[in-house]
């Protein structure tokens, strides 16, 4: 689902976030993507997620070569892929359920079709009784379930997480990662940032660790 | 359109069903509604500044406006000339009353050409002597100085001096005519006179409308400047530049609307008070011009032009702005 080829990235200013990553992820693997801060995870998944583009080397996600989708095919190319934020970039402006249908609006899904498919996400992430509430009136832990089920309604083949636990406490932390857990049960392929070791050593999933913008190989 | 469908294919393998077809329509009709909607309503929060952007945008329609009024009045009088249309011909000394009369008769059957009355030197001098009550004056003549008179009237469907020049110039060719006036001197002025307004008018409403389209780009950047991170999350989503826009567009539309009503607003404020005065100067001019307002149609255009303009003027602003900010 994933492949990442001699990946290379260095930004503008000089910093090489990474340096000559390879590793792939199977079609409905689930898998934490781990390292310090600054190791390079979230440039790594931008990379996924066309926000930044490789300096060198290949990203392949679902049998596509990302450094030959044009600019403007960008938005299509992401309606495929769920994203889950540390600070959910939520939109504070609109309820509950407008945040949830926001993608399905994009991709031009019919109104009937949204509310139903608005509320079985919002039902996943056990929110369904607060659809008409504001963001702003959830705690932490509901506000990160408001953008996983954002992440999620579209029913992408691959979802990917950037901390989303960490501003989170131990035993919400665990909630929001069974959530995750339960997505990859039903097939979509999982990759999450965190440097919650301790959370990830019992969810026994696959752990990719980085380094300096490097592959730390385990044995 | 068929690439990027190729590439949804492609990565949906497993997931994502797209919508159907006939439903694509509908849906997205109903987000333009849903996102006109919630425009004018994000515009209604902030009452006071949207008014003040809606009345920059009047005031400044207001002048080309009310010049093309004016221009529209002027061609009014142009057209409606036609009674001071008439050539007068003077026959040469000697020309018999009969001849006069014949000549009169020939130049009335010719084409282009209403009617033609003649009048002979005496009647001519009776009415001259009625008129301004120089009997005396007259009396002291020993023969009348007047020639005989042909007064032609020519065709009223023909709108164009030249036209009518060409009409004299063939009338002077009769050899009983001594010479012809066409006094339509004032109507050539007033013809340049409109032309300079005319110019006048366009490049007042270039520039203004320049004006608008540069004071809604930047109101429009504020918006976009408040919205960024929106914004920013809609084009992580899968949000095209076209779905990011439409808001903003809308927004351009929506002011220009505004704009267009204040505009109509005060352009009918302004002929309603210079109404009384113009129609004191037509007076003293024996005349019953009446300064005709706003019709159906100009208003209808002033308000697609003004919507049209909004509109423009916020897709510059998008197209600089917006197309930039790209999600980190």
């Amino acid at each position: 689902m994933i492949e990442f080829q001699n990946v290379m990235k260095r930004y503008q200013d000089g910093y090489e976030a990474l340096q000559d990553v390879s590793f792939s992820m199977d079609r409905g693997e689930m898998a934490f993507l781990t390292g310090h801060s600054g190791a390079g995870k979230s440039t790594l998944l931008k990379l996924i997620m066309l926000m930044e583009r490789t300096t060198k080397g290949h990203v392949i996600v679902g049998d596509q070569n990302l450094s030959k989708i044009h600019q403007r095919q960008i938005p299509y190319f992401r309606r495929h892929v769920g994203v889950v934020f540390q600070n959910h970039r939520l939109l504070y402006d609109r309820s509950v359920f407008d945040n949830v249908a926001l993608p399905l609006e994009i991709s031009g899904v019919n109104p009937r079709e949204i509310g139903r498919r608005v509320r079985a996400a919002l039902d996943k992430v056990g929110l369904l009784s607060k659809e008409k509430l504001s963001p702003i009136q959830l705690s932490g832990g509901e506000q990160q379930r408001v953008g996983i089920a954002r992440a999620v309604v579209n029913k992408p083949p691959l979802l990917l997480a950037d901390e989303p636990t960490g501003n989170l406490d131990p035993e919400l932390s665990e909630e929001i990662m069974t959530l995750f857990s339960q997505f990859n049960q039903v097939g979509v392929t999982v990759l999450i940032a965190s440097h919650d070791l301790a959370l990830i050593s019992h969810m026994a999933h696959r752990v990719i660790e980085i380094n300096d913008g490097r592959m730390v190989q385990h044995a | 359109m068929r690439k990027q469908s190729d590439t949804a294919k492609k990565v949906s393998t497993t997931g994502a069903k797209t919508s159907d077809k006939p439903s694509a329509l509908s849906s997205y009709l109903s987000h333009h509604q849903k996102t006109y909607k919630a425009t004018f309503k994000q515009l209604l929060e902030q009452p006071l500044a949207s008014f003040f952007t809606c009345a920059v945008i009047g005031i400044a329609f207001v002048l080309p406006a009310l010049l093309t009024i004016l221009l529209n009045n002027m061609q009014s009088v142009q057209h409606n000339w036609d009674g001071s249309a008439q050539i007068t011909l003077f026959l040469k000394k000697g020309v018999p009353t009969l001849d006069g009369n014949m000549l009169s008769a020939t130049i009335a059957k010719k084409p282009s050409i209403t009617s033609s009355l003649f009048v002979d030197n005496d009647t001519a001098l009776e009415e001259f002597k009625a008129r301004f009550e120089l009997q005396d004056a007259v009396d002291y003549l020993d023969e009348n100085p007047l020639p005989h008179v042909i007064l032609v009237q020519p065709d009223k469907s023909l709108k164009s001096i030249e036209h009518i020049e060409q009409i004299k110039n063939s009338l002077l060719k009769f050899p009983e005519v001594e010479g012809a006036l066409l006094d339509v001197m004032w109507v050539q002025r007033l013809n340049s006179i409109t032309e300079l307004l005319q110019r006048a008018a366009w490049v007042i409403a270039l520039m203004l409308g320049a004006a608008v389209i540069l004071i809604l780009g930047n109101t429009i950047r504020l918006f976009i400047e408040n919205r960024k991170e929106e914004i920013a999350v809609v084009k992580l989503v899968g949000g095209t530049n076209a779905f990011v826009r439409r808001p903003f567009l809308y927004m351009g539309v929506f002011f220009g609307f505004g704009g267009s009503v204040i505009a109509w607003i005060l352009i009918n404020l302004t002929l309603y008070m210079l109404n009384g005065p113009i129609e004191d100067l037509a007076h003293s001019y024996q005349s019953t011009f009446n300064l005709s307002g706003f019709s159906f149609e100009s208003t209808l255009l002033l308000i697609v032009l003004g919507m049209t303009l909004g509109w423009f003027g916020a897709w510059l602003s998008v197209r600089k702005h917006l197309d930039d900010i790209e999600p980190t």
